[in-house]
């Protein structure tokens, strides 16, 4: 049963806070001050404690626009208060004031190595694309890191010092570090059937002498897709998505033909970067004999399969000059990443 | 391959720039490294893949050229004029090893006067980067380049005994080439002998003795046929690389064997003079077997993506020297086309989709047709390296990458994860490094110290990579080598910073692991822990290590100061993070804490006592905190530790009264009496 009108309610509201903010507006010292805030704002007795108890009388459904008005007074006497109090108190609050240009308490960030940074990157994007990314083991056989992959036994490529050779007994099939991830697509292409979108990551290793371009130690994306009706068109077509979602923007991918023996036709990828156009990798459409070796059937699917150098596209990224840097695990180097 | 545009104007008139010759071959597989103004003539130097020996020499690229500007092609067909006695009578070939010689040809020239090639021949090479020596070898080297097949000319009077013989080597046997050094030979090498012993390499390098010179009258001119293998054993093996090695690696045109021998007598007749006897000295077979490859009509589009008209297939086909056998009927039936000798690379009906691609341009391949979309999820693994990497740069490491072969000296270390022999590879990575690594801990204390001197002294770090552990011999594996992925970290803080952090690595992947003493030689002994997991009908399996690393460790590192590390099996993790979490609703109910004191001996471990006190507080258990330690001999007892205990116990379906706290309490009280012989002190 109501027992006020909200007219009357907020009629009220309203005097309290003219006359409210009046007196807190001209009280000059703290006797006056306080002699205000116990009047209006006091817990027990004071004016607004008083309205607030109106409240309960108004009817339920006057109750939500009463109470909006009733916090809006509240807050515009809270304000006038704080603001006297601040007047009052004059060169008091000064002293409380702290030198905001001093440090935070510093909390200690990690990074993640930018070549990992830059394999996550690729990562996602090819995700987006529907490619999963796989992993095998980098100790490998001459099966997958070189017979698979179409590179017969005369192959310069198989020339013990091209290759990091494991000195186990192992005349008929000696290991070898990979020297290439190709050899995980070799494996996931054994064991599963088309469709297939994998890439393909991780570390590999060749015998170049330690530069500024070359370490033999270094990492490989390599992408694969074998689907019925598989085109060249669709090979162009993923990098260019890859490429803009990369570098950002529209950015265009320009093939020229090149020789890889896993890949028929074989290219290289070019990318427009900066008005120029940069060597990204290499790619191709999978060689038929490599899908005939995984027991694939050449005429009845086709795939493409492309491979990017990752500390070379990171050194771009990031301005790095020397990709031994990557290797220096200097904290000074890595927390800029 | 340098080429000169001079040259190659015999050849091909392209009415071009160069510079629309370079973009031409460039987009059809020829890449360009440079061009450069020699006198009148221009160098362009192009990068020729290794299954493309015929543009090792100007005619394939000529023909490149013919067949990408639309343009004929002119190849000289030499006749020289033989006369006087068949050069047989003059010299005998025999092919002792003909899996590393199929075919041998020699031509005998007498009475030539050998001198300066003449202005225009000098020049030529000159453009290609050769310098000129005499109209005799100056002849060889343009043939070559001409043509791409490497020949040899021998002074015919320092041939001893009239003959030629084609070996192997017999090991260990001497040859000094033309360079006045003397080389041991392998029996994989190839040499052509006279009657008495090698006078050169063969396809690599001649020999000092019987090298051309002024004085020089009577020349053999060889050409032949020798086996990548070989050839590539002797040019890298002695590092006797030449432009001849490089061509025979790739195998050259086996039809320009002869053709070379032809062009190369005629021109050696022309600018030195002299007498061509007849006929060539043959020996072997050449090895010669062109393919004959069928285009199903369709095939262009499948692969390519687009259609290319059958006239325009067919045109760039038969530039390039293709014979066309059977035109099909450009519906169902194949083509049928006959490959060149030059082109031992083409034999399978992919490698003709791809030279009708790559002469008709890859930018008619479209670059924006739709992609299916397919569900992609991360794997297991990725997941793991993922997790564990965000907790630790979340506690603020940084991530190295370190190499995974060592040194011996840091292979030294005994391994968390198994005692057998570090795997040794040849070469090595760099100098000194040849142990696939074990474990990344001396790996990271490296990295550490490299840090130290470079006054970063604070590096806490972190890694994710494999170890290499060798299996036992027979193990019934995929792979003779195991490779853990572990996550290992070092850093400046105490035993039990380094714990805390593999905590929040355990943490996140959802693992209860037991801490349990460890001896390694890598950490102090007394303050490093194996961490375990013991899981109910599975053996206990050890996922990791962590400790204070030993002073040994750290000096062979070059480090000092006090490093804690850890190292942890990864991929023994992964599995963990896959489990699905399910709710459990925190409690509404307040929660009621207590503090106990518990004196026990000294040798009781926290982690008896915490697990007596888990057990009996149950469900109520929320949470449980070892507040202090301390000891004092007088007042506790000697060999006796006070250990003060905060319970926190909450019901999640009621008010946990005063009464029931009280009776938890008493109750582990009394159990860690009981099982730990704890002392309630009041």
């Amino acid at each position: 049963m109501a027992t006020v009108s909200l007219e009357a309610f907020t009629a009220e509201l309203d005097r309290l806070r003219a006359d409210a903010t009046a007196a807190l507006d001209v009280a000059g010292d703290e006797a006056t001050l306080e002699q205000a805030r116990v009047e209006f704002v006091g817990a027990k007795s004071g004016r607004l404690k008083a309205i607030q108890k109106m409240l309960g009388g108004l009817a339920a459904e006057d109750r939500p626009a009463g109470g909006r008005h009733f916090n809006d007074a509240k807050q515009v006497i809270t304000a006038a208060l704080e603001a006297a109090q601040g007047r009052v108190a004059g060169t008091a609050a000064e002293t409380e004031a702290i030198d905001v240009t001093l440090p935070g308490d510093p909390i200690r960030l990690g990074h993640l190595h930018p070549i990992t940074q830059t394999i996550r990157r690729v990562q996602e994007i090819m995700g987006r694309l529907g490619f999963e990314s796989v992993d095998g083991p980098e100790v490998e056989d001459q099966w997958h890191n070189f017979e698979a992959l179409a590179i017969g036994a005369e192959h310069p490529a198989r020339d013990p010092l091209d290759n990091f050779y494991l000195s186990v007994a192992r005349a008929a099939d000696p290991l070898l570090l990979r020297s290439q991830t190709s050899t995980v697509q070799i494996r996931v292409m054994e064991k599963r059937k088309p469709p297939l979108r994998i890439v393909s990551l991780g570390r590999v290793y060749r015998p170049d002498t330690a530069d500024a371009t070359h370490y033999p130690m270094f990492h490989q994306v390599e992408g694969l897709l074998v689907e019925p009706g598989t085109t060249m068109a669709h090979l162009k077509s993923v990098l260019r998505l890859f490429a803009s979602s990369f570098l950002g923007g529209d950015v265009h991918v320009r093939f020229r033909p090149s020789f890889f023996p896993f890949t028929e036709p074989s290219v290289e990828v070019d990318m427009e970067w900066g008005g120029r156009w940069i060597e990204m990798g290499g790619a191709g459409m999978v060689d038929p004999a490599v899908l005939a070796a995984v027991g694939y059937d050449p005429d009845q699917v086709s795939g493409f399969a492309f491979g990017l150098g990752v500390e070379r596209i990171a050194a771009r990224r990031y301005g790095v000059a020397d990709i031994r840097d990557f290797y220096r695990n200097d904290v000074r180097f890595l927390r800029q990443f | 391959m340098i080429i000169s545009t001079h040259w190659l104007a015999d050849y091909v008139q392209l009415q071009a720039p160069t510079d629309a010759l370079v973009e031409r071959l460039l987009m059809s597989g020829l890449n360009h490294e440079s061009t450069a103004t020699v006198g009148a003539d221009t160098a362009v130097e192009i990068e020729v893949t290794s299954n493309r020996p015929d543009c090792l020499g100007h005619i394939g690229v000529a023909r490149e050229a013919a067949v990408l500007f639309g343009r004929p092609l002119h190849i000289p067909d030499p006749r020289p004029l033989e006369g006087g006695r068949a050069a047989a009578e003059s010299v005998a070939v025999e092919i002792r090893s003909p899996d590393v010689c199929p075919f041998y040809s020699a031509r005998v020239i007498r009475g030539a006067k050998v001198g300066p090639s003449p202005a225009w021949l000098v020049e030529r090479l000159a453009t290609v980067g050769i310098e000129s020596v005499n109209n005799v070898v100056d002849v060889t080297n343009y043939v070559m380049l001409e043509c791409g097949q490497p020949l040899h000319a021998f002074d015919l009077a320092k041939i001893r005994g009239g003959r030629i013989v084609v070996r192997r080597a017999a090991a260990g046997e001497p040859f000094t080439a033309i360079n006045h050094k003397t080389y041991p030979l392998t029996e994989q090498m190839c040499v052509i002998a006279d009657a008495e012993g090698p006078i050169a390499l063969a396809g690599v390098m001649g020999g000092a003795e019987s090298e051309i010179g002024d004085a020089t009258t009577d020349i053999l001119l060889e050409s032949a046929q020798f086996a990548p293998l070989a050839v590539r054993a002797a040019a890298r093996g002695l590092v006797l690389a030449s432009p001849s090695s490089y061509r025979f690696e790739r195998t050259p045109d086996p039809a320009a064997v002869d053709w070379a021998s032809r062009r190369a007598a005629a021109m050696i007749v022309d600018l030195a003079g002299g007498t061509l006897e007849k006929a060539a000295v043959e020996a072997g077979t050449l090895a010669c077997a062109p393919a004959t490859i069928e285009l199903r009509p369709h095939r262009i589009r499948e692969v390519l993506g687009i259609d290319i008209a059958a006239d325009r297939q067919r045109a760039i086909l038969t530039g390039l020297g293709f014979a066309e056998l059977d035109p099909g009927d450009g519906v169902g039936k194949p083509s049928r086309w006959r490959a060149p000798t030059w082109r031992r690379d083409v034999w399978r009906e992919i490698d003709l989709v791809e030279e009708i691609a790559r002469i008709e341009g890859y930018d008619r391949v479209p670059e924006d047709w739709p992609i299916t979309a397919r569900p992609v999820e991360l794997s297991p693994r990725e997941q793991a390296i993922r997790a564990a990497s965000a907790v630790l740069v979340g506690a603020g490491l940084c991530e190295a990458m370190t190499r995974s072969v060592v040194s011996a000296a840091l292979e030294s270390t005994q391994s968390p994860w198994g005692d057998s022999a570090p795997l040794v590879i040849s070469p090595a990575l760099v100098r000194g490094a040849d142990r696939l690594r074990r474990t990344l801990l001396p790996s990271l204390l490296e990295a550490r110290a490299g840090n130290l001197s470079v006054g970063a002294p604070h590096a806490e770090l972190f890694e994710i990579a494999r170890g290499y552990i060798g299996r036992p011999a027979g193990t019934a594996a995929e792979s003779p080598v195991e490779e853990p992925l572990l996550v290992s970290l070092v850093t400046g803080g105490s035993f039990a910073a380094a714990k805390g952090l593999v905590e929040a690595v355990l943490a996140r992947f959802g693992v209860c692991a037991a801490f349990r003493p460890v001896d390694l030689d890598l950490f102090t002994r007394g303050r490093a822990a194996e961490i375990v997991v013991d899981q109910p009908g599975r053996a206990p399996e050890r996922i990791g290590v962590v400790g204070e690393c030993a002073a040994g460790a750290l000096a062979a590192a070059g480090l000092d100061k006090g490093v804690s590390a850890a190292e942890l099996r990864l991929d023994r993790l992964e599995s963990a993070l896959g489990i699905e979490r399910k709710l459990r609703r925190p409690s509404d109910f307040p929660a009621v804490e207590r503090d106990v004191n518990l004196v026990v001996d000294e040798s009781v471990p926290w982690g008896d006592l915490a697990a007596v006190v888990g057990q009996t507080a149950g469900d109520l258990l929320e949470h449980c905190r070892l507040v202090q330690v301390w000891k004092d001999a007088e007042r506790l007892g000697a060999d006796k530790k006070s250990m003060v205990v905060s319970l926190r116990l909450r019901s999640g379906s009621g008010t946990l009264s005063s009464e029931d706290a009280n009776r938890v309490v008493s109750d582990v009280v009394a159990a860690c009496g009981r099982k730990v012989g704890a002392v309630l002190r009041q």
